[in-house]
């Protein structure tokens, strides 16, 4: 071969082109014996915990970190505005704290009942993460396990399935689920403020259903019961938002809060906290 | 008795003094600052939203789980989501970030979404005009009048091209590494990747799960993408075999190619088209866990299936080759 200017060029070229060949082949036959005859390891890395707050008022503290969890209320379902009583929060605890206010999760899920809250409180740790990180948890459960119905259907399709009789048997079932709820919250985060929000009749108005009303208050009272054991946890009351006001409150599900009955119990919230 | 190698060397320098490969790197330049760009903007944006990246990953994992539950979100999306969760659980009980945000990993995730469109389409650009070049300039009848058996002649241009396959690979690694890293910084080699996930219907078996460190990660990944685009490759030789001008031929390629994206997004009914070559090109999917575009296809009838249209490309194209008479 006669040597030419392109000597230089064809060498580097192809030296560089051949070792790139035999990498990336190497990285083929790699990968295809890694993916055919895979090898069970074991992967040992850092546990996931956080440092958990310390105990202190709310308004003493240097910023405050809330986390949300529970069900559909506390998703903020039925507000158009996707705001929910959660990011409504922030501006009011804001205002009353002066300190800075921010959200760490919501990790409510439409739908969610309390038994279900209860397992994923137990064995997510994810959850439990985010949990322990906040100076302030509120949450909403209990709906769904009362009334056994979907978020998100609409009223008719709801009170079609509902009966007093199995509300009253839902009653104790319930409750239980959110005594596991209650504790299990109590052991991954005792240091932060815990704010339950009580349940409501969302039913008060239509014929039939507005005994539904007791059963819900019998809820809340023994729910008062549960959490009046930790100092560190309040409950809200919503019920009378939700008697005279359905149509100001609530959401065109006939359900949900909407905007507006959402900013009612987030001030209650924040009226509950110091 | 014709040498092989000056051959080859004849068909690597006409390739580069074609100045494709240059266009191919200018490509990688222009694009690569635009995607780090966006990359850097949605980092920022969850910086602000999030106190850190494990929140922001059980937030993630939480939306998912809200849209799963939406009796109007198509079953065939559930499924895909419904393993990218089980996927994102198991990084974060392991306290891994999947999202780390440095350049090696942006690299990584670059490189994996580029492999069905993007290296393709780089590939295309020195590929497609290997013989239907040499008809439009009309060397072709100085190549073929030389005493050289035409098989040689058509094996130097695979060669040459599968060299410039390689590189393509390998450069445009290194220059998303050395672009991103500028701006998400230069490490993340040895952060733990897990491969292995097993996926049956709509559930992940951990079983094989296992960490790979970043490094051997990419280059697993990258053989992967390699053999894609060889594919490719291989296919765009044959069509610029049989058809006369370098347009049609550029044109025919990434037809089929976009094709096989479109097909794999909506073939979920349509098994049969599973063996369209494009819709296999996503081979880094078997190695992150992803599920497959069409259920049952695996790590294994992808390679064979790609294989398969390589080596019939392979025939077609040194038949034509060496039978066809050059008129004109």
């Amino acid at each position: 071969m006669r040597s030419n200017p392109s000597g230089g060029l064809w060498k580097a070229v192809s030296i560089t082109a051949l070792l790139s060949t035999l990498l990336l082949l190497f990285g083929f036959g790699y990968s295809v014996k890694d993916m055919l005859w895979p090898q069970q390891g074991t992967y040992v890395g850092e546990d996931l915990s956080a440092k958990p707050p310390e105990r202190s008022k709310l308004g003493q503290s240097k910023e405050i970190l809330i986390t949300a969890i529970g069900d559909s209320l506390t998703k903020g379902t039925g507000d158009a505005t996707g705001e929910g009583y959660v990011k409504q929060l922030i501006p009011l605890l804001k205002e009353k704290f002066n300190i800075p206010v921010r959200l760490n999760n919501n990790l409510a899920l439409n739908g969610m009942r309390a038994d279900q809250l209860a397992n994923n409180l137990g064995k997510e740790k994810g959850i439990r993460y985010s949990l322990s990180q906040a100076n302030l948890i509120v949450f909403t459960i209990g709906g769904n396990d009362l009334f056994q119905i979907a978020t998100g259907q609409s009223a008719s399709e709801a009170t079609g399935e509902l009966n007093m009789e199995k509300l009253k048997k839902e009653l104790p079932v319930g409750l239980a689920r959110l005594e596991r709820v209650i504790k299990e919250l109590n052991e991954i985060n005792p240091n932060a403020q815990i704010v339950y929000v009580g349940m409501y009749n969302p039913f008060y108005d239509l014929k039939g259903l507005r005994e539904g009303s007791l059963e819900v208050q019998k809820w809340n009272q023994q729910a008062y019961e549960m959490i009046y054991n930790y100092p560190n946890m309040t409950m809200v009351p919503t019920f009378d938002l939700f008697e005279k006001s359905t149509e100001r409150y609530l959401s065109s599900d006939h359900f949900h809060p909407n905007n507006e009955g959402y900013a009612q119990i987030a001030a209650r919230i924040v009226q509950s906290l110091e | 008795m014709d040498r092989l190698l000056p051959l080859i060397q004849n068909e690597t320098l006409k390739i580069w003094k074609k100045k494709r490969f240059y266009v191919v790197i200018l490509v990688l330049l222009v694009l690569i600052p635009i995607f780090t760009y966006a990359q850097m903007k949605i980092s920022e944006n969850n910086a602000k939203n999030f106190k850190d990246w494990r929140n922001q990953l059980v937030q993630q994992i939480n939306d998912m789980q809200n849209a799963l539950s939406s009796d109007r979100i198509p079953e065939e999306w559930k499924r895909f989501r419904r393993i990218a969760v089980q996927q994102l659980q198991y990084y974060l009980d392991q306290n891994v970030n999947p999202n780390s945000p440095d350049g090696v990993t942006f690299t990584r995730e670059f490189m994996s979404n580029s492999v069905t469109l993007f290296y393709p389409l780089l590939v295309l650009a020195i590929a497609s005009d290997l013989v239907s070049g040499e008809r439009s300039t009309g060397t072709i009848k100085m190549l073929l009048t030389r005493p050289v058996r035409r098989w040689k002649i058509l094996f130097s241009k695979l060669v040459a091209l599968t060299l410039y396959v390689s590189l393509i690979v390998i450069a445009s690694g290194i220059l998303c590494y050395l672009i991103s890293g500028a701006f998400f910084g230069y490490g993340g080699w040895n952060m733990p990747i897990f491969t292995g996930f097993l996926i049956n219907g709509a559930t992940v078996d951990s079983t094989y799960v296992h960490a790979v460190p970043q490094w051997l990660y990419m280059l697993m990944q990258s053989g992967l993408i390699w053999f894609s685009s060889m594919t490719v490759a291989v296919l765009a030789l044959m069509v610029s075999v049989l058809v006369r001008s370098t347009a049609a031929s550029i044109v025919t390629m990434m037809a089929a190619v976009i094709a096989g994206t479109i097909l794999s997004s909506m073939s979920s009914s349509w098994e049969s088209a599973k063996y369209v070559f494009a819709v296999n090109l996503q081979l880094t999917d078997y190695l992150q866990g992803s599920p497959p575009p069409i259920e049952g296809m695996t790590l294994t009838f992808s390679l064979i299936t790609l294989a398969l249209w390589a080596v019939g490309a392979l025939i077609v194209s040194f038949r034509v080759f060496t039978k066809q008479d050059i008129l004109n």
